[in-house]
Formats: C-alpha cells, sequence, structure tokens
C-alpha cells in the first residue's frame, strides 16, 4: 500500500465526521526560539491520533497549546467549532470541553482521590455533590481503582495516581483528550495499567491526542500517527504505513532508533 | 524444607547491661539527674553568692506599693508591684496581638502584590520589603517616635474637641466605643444568634450539595447574626434574670471557704490528667489488647501526671494571691457576673464618647472619655508592623512560589477559574508552606515588642524597669520577665502547630 492509499483509507474512514481539533499554521516562540513552525493538521471526531517525535520536536508544546496552557502567537486554532483567542470565554469553553493528562500526574496532593475528581464538577459545572460523587466513584470503577477512593494521592503508586488523574479528566466529560506522555514518568510495570486505561477510552470513541513513545500502543489504537520534528509535521499517516513504509528519511532514523 | 527457628536465639533476655530498653532509660534517667544536680547545684551557689552580696532575691515587692505611675494600661496608678506588672503584661499582650493582626494582613497584601502582573504595585512591593526589612526595628522605632514627637501640641485653647478623631504629640484621640448597661444580655442575644447561624450555614451547606445551586451558607449566617444583632439591641433587657442566676451562685461559693475551692481546683486539675493519660491508654488500645508503647508514649504520659501535679500545686499554693492582682477587688467571679448581667441594666448595649482634652496635673492632655493611643504605642505598633509585614511578604510570595507550577496547570486544564484555583488548589498548598516561618515571625514580633522601652511606652519590660529602678529587686524582675516571654511563646508555638498537623499533607 503507498502512502496515498494509506492516507486515503484513514480519511475515508473518518471523512463523514466533524473536525474536532482544527490546527492552521500555528506558531510557538521561547524568545527568538521558534518551537513550532506553522503545524497544520486537522483531527476528527472520536479520533486517536498519536503524536510522537524526538525530545524538542514540538509535540509537547503542540498540545498544550490546544487547550492554552501555552499561547500560540500565529496561525488559528478552533476547538469543536470554538475558535482559542483571547475572549476569556472562549478559553473557558475550551477548557470544560477538553481533558489533559499530564506526565507528571499534577494531583492535588491535599484532596482524598475523591475530592480530586469532584473538585471540577462540583466547582465548574456545579453539580450536586452526591451526583459527582457517585460519578467519581463509577469512574474509578472504570479506571480499576473503586477501593482507593478515601485515600490521598501520596499513597498511591504511580499507576494509580496517573488513572485517577485520567478519572479527574473524565469527570468533566469531555468531548477531547489530551494525553502529554501519560506513562514517561511510571515504572515499566506500572505503564500497562495506564496503557489499558487509555485503550479502552480509545474504544469507547471518545476524540483523543496522544504525545507518546508507546509504540505499541499507537499501532494498536491510533487512527493515525503524526511524526514532528524541529516544530514542524513531518509524516503523517496511518499506523501499517508509518511502521512498515515510511517515506521521509528523518521518520526511518527515528523509528530505528525507538524500535 | 520446614523452617525451624534457631532455638538459642529465640525468647533469651540479653543481660541487663546490653538490654537496649534498659540502657536507654537508665542513661536517660542518669542524664535527667546530672542535669537536676548541676542546676541545684549553680541555684544553690548562685543563692549563697548573692545572699553574701546583699542582692535581695524575694518577691516581697509584688504586694508593696510600688508608687508609679503607667503612661497607659489598664490601670495607671497601680495599688502593687504584682499589679503594675500586670497592667505591664497586658499592654504587650494588647501590641503583640494587635500587631500580628494587622502585620499579616499587610504583609499577605504586600506578598502577593509582588507576585502580581502589574508592574507599578510589583515594584511598590518590592520597595517595601526591602527598605523596611534592612532598617534596624530599633532604628524605625525611634524614627516614629521623633515623627509623632514633632506634631502640634494639645493645648486647652482648642476647647472641648468636639470632632471624631484628634492627632497630636500626645497620640492620637478617637471616639471610644464602649461597654454599656445593656452589652451582657445583648451577648446572650448574639449568642444565641451565632448557634442558630451555624445550624443554618450547616443546613445551608447540605442543600448545596443537593441541589448543586449555590446557597451562600457564609453569607446567610452572617446576615441571621446582623437580625439577631439588631433584633437583640431592642429584646435584650428579658435576659436580665441571666444576673440572679450567677447571683445565686456566688451566694453559693461564698458560702464554701476559699480552701475548699482551691482544693477543688487543684483536684480538677489532677483529674485532668489523669482522664488525660486514661483517654491516651484507650487510643493505643488495639482489638489485639494494648499496642506495645514507645518511650515516646511513656515520656507524654509522665510529662502529663506532672503538669496535673504542678498545676494543683499552683492553685493551692500561688492562686490567692494572683488572682488578687488581675481581678483586683474582693468579689468572687460570679458576684461580677451577677452585677454585670443584672436586672437593672438594661440601658442600650454599647455606647460612643467622643474625644476631649482636660487639663491632667500641670499639662492639658486627653481626657478618659476617647479612646486614646499615645505615640509611645503608635512608634511601636507602626515599628513592629512594618518590620515585620516585610518578612511576612516574603514568606507569603515563597509559599506561594513553592507550589509546583503543574498545580495551576491541572486546575487550569479541568476549566477552574483562576479565583477558585487559588482558593481550592493554591492557597491550601502554600499555607503548608507557611505556616513554620509564619510562626516564626510572630515570636519574633511578640518578642520585639520588648523594644517598647525606647520610647516609653508601658510594656512589661519598661514597667519591670522601672520597678526593680524602685526597689532594687533586679533578678526577681527579670525572671518575671523571661517566665512571661516564654509563656507567650510556647503559646504562639502551640497554636501554629495544632493548624501545621491540621495541614499535613498524607503521604502514605
Amino acid at each position: 500500500m503507498s502512502i496515498d492509499d494509506a492516507t486515503t483509507a484513514a480519511n475515508d474512514r473518518l471523512a463523514d465526521r466533524d473536525d474536532m481539533i482544527v490546527c492552521v499554521d500555528v506558531d510557538k516562540f521561547y524568545g527568538d526560539f521558534q518551537a513550532l513552525k506553522g503545524v497544520t493538521a486537522t483531527i476528527k471526531e472520536g479520533e486517536v491520533a498519536v503524536v510522537c517525535g524526538p525530545s524538542g520536536s514540538g509535540k509537547s508544546t503542540w498540545i498544550r497549546c490546544i487547550n492554552r496552557l501555552e499561547v500560540h502567537q500565529g496561525g488559528d486554532i478552533v476547538v469543536d467549532g470554538i475558535e482559542l483567542t483571547n475572549d476569556l470565554r472562549n478559553i473557558e469553553k475550551i477548557r470544560s470541553e477538553v481533558g489533559m493528562v499530564f506526565q507528571q500526574f499534577n494531583l492535588f496532593p491535599h484532596l482524598t482521590v475523591l475530592d480530586n475528581i469532584t473538585l471540577a464538577p462540583i466547582w465548574v459545572r456545579k453539580k450536586p455533590r452526591a451526583e459527582a460523587e457517585g460519578m467519581a466513584r463509577a469512574l474509578l470503577d472504570r479506571v480499576g481503582i473503586p477501593e482507593q477512593a478515601e485515600k490521598f494521592p501520596g499513597q498511591l503508586s504511580g499507576g494509580q495516581q496517573q488513572r485517577v488523574a485520567i478519572a479527574r479528566s473524565l469527570a468533566m466529560e469531555p468531548r477531547v483528550m489530551l494525553f502529554d506522555e501519560p506513562t514517561s514518568a511510571l515504572d515499566p510495570e506500572m505503564i500497562k495499567e495506564v496503557l489499558d486505561v487509555m485503550k479502552e477510552l480509545a474504544r469507547s470513541g471518545i476524540t483523543m491526542m496522544v504525545v507518546t513513545h508507546e509504540m505499541g500502543f499507537a499501532r494498536e489504537v491510533a487512527d493515525r500517527i503524526m511524526f514532528m520534528e524541529g516544530g514542524e509535521i513531518v509524516e503523517v499517516g496511518t499506523p501499517e504505513h508509518f511502521f512498515t513504509n515510511p517515506t521521509e528519511d528523518r521518520t526511518k532514523l527515528f523509528l530505528s532508533q525507538i524500535l | 524444607m520446614a523452617s525451624t527457628a534457631p532455638a538459642s536465639t529465640h525468647h533469651e533476655r540479653p543481660p541487663l547491661y546490653r538490654d537496649v530498653t534498659v540502657v536507654k532509660w537508665v542513661v536517660q534517667i542518669i542524664a535527667l539527674l546530672l542535669t537536676l544536680g548541676a542546676l541545684w547545684f549553680l541555684a544553690n551557689q548562685a543563692g549563697d553568692n548573692l545572699k553574701a552580696s546583699n542582692v535581695p532575691t524575694d518577691y516581697d515587692f509584688l504586694s508593696v506599693n510600688p508608687g508609679i505611675d503607667l503612661s497607659s494600661g489598664i490601670d495607671t496608678d497601680p495599688d502593687t508591684g504584682g499589679r503594675a506588672l500586670w497592667v505591664g503584661m497586658v499592654n504587650t499582650l494588647r501590641m503583640a496581638i494587635a500587631g500580628i493582626l494587622v502585620a499579616t494582613v499587610i504583609g499577605v497584601l504586600i506578598g502577593l502584590s509582588r507576585l502580581s502582573n502589574n508592574w507599578l504595585l510589583k515594584k511598590l512591593g518590592t520597595v517595601f520589603v526591602e527598605t523596611l526589612r534592612n532598617v534596624p526595628l530599633l532604628v524605625q522605632i525611634l524614627f516614629y517616635g521623633a515623627v509623632f514627637a514633632s506634631l502640634d501640641r494639645v493645648s486647652l485653647d482648642v476647647g472641648p474637641v468636639n470632632g471624631w478623631f484628634h492627632v497630636s504629640n500626645k497620640g492620637l484621640s478617637m471616639p471610644r466605643v464602649h461597654i454599656a448597661d445593656g452589652f451582657y444580655q445583648w451577648m446572650i442575644v448574639i449568642g444565641i444568634g451565632l448557634f442558630a447561624a451555624n445550624l443554618l450555614r450547616k443546613r445551608r451547606i447540605a442543600q448545596q450539595d443537593l441541589s448543586g445551586e449555590e446557597t451562600y451558607p457564609i453569607l446567610s449566617a452572617f446576615g441571621l447574626v446582623v437580625i439577631f444583632g439588631a433584633l437583640g439591641w431592642f429584646i435584650h433587657p428579658i435576659f436580665g434574670f441571666v444576673g440572679n442566676i450567677f447571683d445565686g451562685l456566688s451566694s453559693v461559693v461564698s458560702a464554701v471557704p476559699e480552701g475548699a475551692l482551691q482544693i477543688l481546683v487543684a483536684l480538677l486539675s489532677v483529674g485532668t490528667s489523669v482522664y488525660w493519660i486514661r483517654g491516651f491508654l484507650n487510643s493505643r488500645r488495639t482489638p489485639a489488647g494494648l499496642a506495645k508503647l514507645t518511650d515516646d508514649d511513656y515520656f507524654r504520659m509522665i510529662f502529663a501526671g506532672v503538669g496535673g501535679v504542678l498545676g494543683a500545686v499552683f492553685f493551692l499554693v500561688l492562686w490567692p494571691g494572683l488572682s488578687s492582682w488581675m481581678i483586683n477587688s474582693g468579689s468572687d467571679l460570679f458576684e461580677v457576673l451577677g452585677n454585670k448581667f443584672g436586672n437593672g441594666r438594661s440601658g442600650r448595649p454599647v455606647d460612643v464618647a467622643l474625644p476631649d482634652i482636660v487639663q491632667v496635673g500641670k499639662f492639658p492632655n486627653y481626657g478618659p472619655s476617647g479612646l486614646n493611643f499615645s505615640i509611645g504605642f503608635a512608634a511601636v505598633f507602626f515599628g513592629v508592623v512594618f518590620y515585620t509585614s516585610a518578612f511576612i511578604a516574603e514568606i507569603v510570595r515563597g509559599g506561594i512560589l513553592a507550589v509546583p507550577k503543574g498545580q495551576t496547570e491541572a486546575a487550569a486544564a479541568l476549566g477552574l477559574r483562576r479565583s477558585t484555583a487559588l482558593r481550592r488548589v493554591i492557597i491550601p498548598q502554600a499555607a503548608r508552606v507557611m505556616l513554620p516561618p509564619l510562626g516564626n515571625q510572630y515570636l519574633n514580633l511578640t518578642k520585639n515588642t520588648s523594644l517598647a522601652i525606647a520610647v516609653g511606652y508601658s510594656d512589661i519590660v519598661q514597667v519591670g524597669q522601672t520597678v526593680y529602678n524602685q526597689t532594687g529587686k533586679t533578678l526577681p524582675v527579670v525572671s518575671i520577665w523571661m517566665f512571661f516571654y516564654l509563656s507567650c511563646s510556647l503559646s504562639i508555638s502551640v497554636i501554629v502547630n495544632f493548624f501545621n498537623v491540621r495541614m499535613r499533607i498524607v503521604e502514605r
């Protein structure tokens, strides 16, 4: 299968879906250093997009621009039809539709697991506490740690903490989930439990954008893989195309180093 | 293969000199005895030497009229030396408490302004901190004293001051809101209001949890207290009967001889410590019987026991003298309360008196009707408040910066507004970092009030110095100073540690 065929196949399957994240010519500078150079990509509703590339290639910067943890200086970002501008109302709207999971979990250490998960539903969505707690327990069940609800984050293992972080994001019922290297800070034996939760999520039909080095995960669940280097998207394709038949030399080099 | 415990090492007690528990206790007891012995020897030597050189070490001056006037306080013409020192202690405590409250507010504001994105606020905060913490406190106090002393003089020509505020080189005089006849009955109404407001607050919180609607629990509780306060302003005389209850209690108490009362309170002190030890032992009880107590646990129980006994000794031996300095009247507590809540007192709860200028001795000064702050008080107050708030500002800044950036990002990614994130995520974690150094600053502020001596404000040190200049009893006065500051500092430490423990993050 040629590249064009592979890309067309992926596009066909998602062709009739709505656009969820649209980035056009996104630029980002840190002082003189340009971290993103005209990144252009469209992610469809329900798509699982994996972003990979060497460190410093701008993949984390890009994903953090999408919910405005970083401010992009050029180009447009539109999430679910809402343009990301300086308008506070738009930023709030986008943030309540986009969940994010961080490399360092970033759980709130002074709150119990249950309070971590119910904080945003109660204070942002104004949900009754009983309802929010019911949902939190259901989510803990879904990520496989229903018995840890009353503990504090410091009492959990890394894998359990990351699963709580995923549950915390899901509690806002987001339409998009962003994962910023969710398994990079975990011990090898804990990576699997987090990836299993993410695979289950991917099958549930939520739109996901995942920055990761876990190529097994990418091969299994990604609809498309985007390879970045030097602040640019170098190559885009389905997993078969990406792993069996990459076109760009830089992609080949990267794959030879990590596989 | 079956595992068999090596029989030779099982349950064989080591000889006493190799038993860790025995050795540890013996060493500790020997160390304690040596320390006590050394202290006793030194005290004895000092006592002998002082006696030989005729330095007085007795506390007689506490019950003798010192013949001094104090510049400010609850009693400017004390009857006894003890009473004079008590007035000084109250002045120091007033200064310390007011200073801690105001310094905290200013410090937090300056600390936050140094973190703000507003360039002007940030620079102003920096200038405030860098100026005030780099000039010695004594210099600052003398500076404020000099500034206030250069204000206009008071003169009777101005006539009675009918305005609200008057500033001069005698200090600041402003309207005094004072407790009037019906105050204590009014307080009963407000107390009931506070109780009802607490119930309302809990109900509102439960409602909010149930429906998710914002029900403003704090605001509505506050409103209820205000309503009760307004209502109580008019209906408070109905609580006049409370006075009769206290009168009844008073006659019951006066029927009991004072010695019996002392014994009762002493028994209470011992009883409390026994009760505490029992509770402590109960808390160490597990389903499998009493858990093994550590040395620490034994020390706690020993200290609780010693504390109870010392308390009993205090009430049996020292209390009668002490209580007469503080209340300074022949009446007992219940008689005082009976009088304050009495039926006849049905006037307005609080009254306002305007400042006035009167002739005191040779010079005109502010009369007792207004609320007067001497320039001594103002100089020390501004000195310790500004100086300490500069340090508190840095602690606040450091505490907030110590919260990892990821916490702010996680809160933002969840859609929390900046204010909610601050309240629910950042401040609870920053407070944990800020509390211990904040406690240090409170201790520093309290101890620094002793610089009041530089501008003649009657704090405990200034009063004490006057007393020993009159009586020559230097060492006894110094010992009282040390005991007083130690008690203050330990109280502050206990309070700060209480919050420290409550804020601790559970790790495992």
